[in-house]
């Protein structure tokens, strides 16, 4: 689908200089002496490098047609993530610096949506919260009333959440895996 | 498009209201005039690329177009022939077809102030000290005013974008060197091109070493409305960025009214050809620049964006407590 590039929006693919982007950021930006910008980032699926670029926002883009196909996560090695269609029982791999930080979040065997773009997947699109089970965290620090007050906590993926002083070791958080906040307990 | 209310930003609008204050003390020590000014008029000066709001003044029969002004210069620039002497302008102007985004609203503050008798390179001093003066106020220590972190055009674009001197003022090189970057040629003036690479690759880079950035000398095409350097290639123009974004901008104002009549039938051609709104021309404009504007320099400063600097935001909408969106 052919839009204007004043209307691309974040998590859209685009093709830029032949090869699939994902749209990361896309500001509106005017510099008042000259047509109209967006500004946006672009990362590339297959370097999983980011490149800053400005269209013109009555240029014309093509954004991607794709399909997000639910799939289980089963596992990751050093490089890459593995999927698998339970309708098909296909598997596919995804390069871990594609599917970026979020992957840190992920539980094996845990349901997730792929986007596909002709049989082939893109990368993950991030479920808005994931719910972790805290398994390593130090008691908060007697008498640190501040309010407000954050410590790190290891969670069961392995990865490190920033958390309120009250949680303890054991309990069950929710994150956004996209920005790896802490957002409630569950 | 809907109302929101945020009074979780009253400890933003408590800053935005200190930087106002700051504003103003310092302009008045320094012996500019606080204008106050209309936000309707009835003609505007043609700018190519802004888009403006239209609107209609009724009573009974009698009908008038009027505009919402996109910026103050019209107005100021008639009191500087006058003879006002230093003069600013700190109120709202309105921009049309442009969408709220982190940096850009269609309805936004402006600072707008001239200096008689300097040059654009000596209102940037007066700039920094400004910039100084608000940090006081508001007693922020993120970004030292102490000193500018220069570029020229010229060496910004050999240093973030790989354009040499020669490739950037030679138009044809220019927009050939641009393709090879990716960027599409088709129907796309050196101008457009210029200002894709200068906000890609450029901007990003400047005012990220802890110090405010000043870009200046532009190339001439993109001179607007300011004075040409002797070798006519670059315009006595800067702009200033703190963390990537462009704060405001300023040039010693040309003063030359056969210059100034043929670079507004230029403006007008191209709002036609992109179909802008075809507003009335201020013809009092231009006769007035026949007495002769002073030399001076103008600037002219996004204030929302100069807040967000001091509030340690990065969304306009950080400052407001009612926000259309």
């Amino acid at each position: 689908m052919r839009i204007n590039a004043g209307n691309l929006k974040k998590s859209e693919f685009v093709f830029f200089q032949g090869e699939i982007c994902q749209v990361q950021k896309a500001d509106f930006y005017s510099p008042g002496k000259g047509s109209a910008l967006m500004k946006a980032r672009l990362k590339n699926l297959i370097s999983a490098k980011n490149v800053e670029y400005a269209y013109k926002s009555n240029e014309q883009v093509e954004v991607l047609d794709v399909t997000s196909v639910e799939m289980q996560y089963l596992y990751k090695d050093n490089e890459n993530l593995y999927f698998m269609d339970e309708r098909t029982y296909n598997q596919f791999t995804l390069p871990i610096s594609v599917a970026g930080e979020v992957s840190k979040f992920f539980k094996e065997g845990k349901k997730m949506f792929v986007y596909m773009y002709n049989d082939k997947p893109l990368t993950i699109r991030p479920p808005m919260s994931v719910k972790l089970k805290i398994i390593e965290a130090d008691d908060a620090a007697k008498g640190d009333t501040v309010s407000g007050a954050k410590k790190p906590v290891k969670v069961e993926t392995g990865a490190i959440v920033m958390v309120p002083i009250f949680i303890k070791i054991g309990e069950t958080i929710s994150v956004n895996p996209e920005t790896g906040e802490y957002t409630g307990r569950v | 498009m809907k109302i929101q209310t945020n009074v979780n930003n009253l400890k933003n609008y408590r800053i935005y209201l200190q930087v106002e204050k700051a504003v103003n003390e310092f302009l008045e020590k320094n012996n500019y005039l606080k204008v106050e000014l209309p936000v309707l008029s009835p003609a505007l000066i043609p700018e190519s690329y802004l888009e403006v709001f239209e609107t209609e003044f009724k009573y009974f029969e009698k009908k008038e177009k009027l505009y919402l002004t996109p910026s103050p210069e019209i107005f100021l620039k008639r009191l500087l022939v006058a003879g006002i002497g230093n003069c600013y302008y700190l109120g709202k102007a309105f921009r049309n077809s442009e969408p709220n985004s982190s940096w850009h609203s269609s309805e936004f503050t402006i600072l707008e102030f001239y200096k008689i008798g300097v040059n654009y390179l000596q209102l940037a001093d007066e700039v920094l000290k400004l910039l100084q003066w608000i940090a006081l106020a508001t007693n922020n220590k993120t970004i030292s005013f102490e000193k500018w972190e220069k570029y020229s055009v010229v060496q910004s674009f050999a240093k973030f974008a790989q354009i040499s001197q020669k490739e950037l003022f030679n138009p044809k090189e220019f927009i050939k060197k641009a393709k090879s970057k990716g960027y599409k040629i088709k129907n796309a003036t050196y101008e457009d091109l210029f200002s894709q690479i200068l906000a890609a690759e450029v901007e990003p880079n400047l005012g990220k070493n802890g110090y405010p950035a000043l870009l200046y000398d532009y190339p001439c095409q993109l001179a607007s409305l300011a004075k040409l350097s002797h070798d006519k290639k670059t315009a006595e123009r800067c702009e200033f960025y703190i963390n990537g974004l462009e704060i405001g901008g300023f040039c010693t104002e040309l003063n030359d009214v056969k210059e100034q009549q043929k670079r507004f039938i230029d403006q007008s051609l191209i709002r036609k050809k992109n179909h802008l709104v075809n507003h009335a021309i201020d013809k009092g404009f231009v006769e007035v620049l026949q007495y002769g504007l002073p030399n001076c320099t103008g600037a002219g400063i996004g204030f929302e964006r100069l807040v967000m600097v001091f509030a340690d935001t990065t969304s306009i909408e950080d400052l407001k407590l009612i926000t259309i969106i």
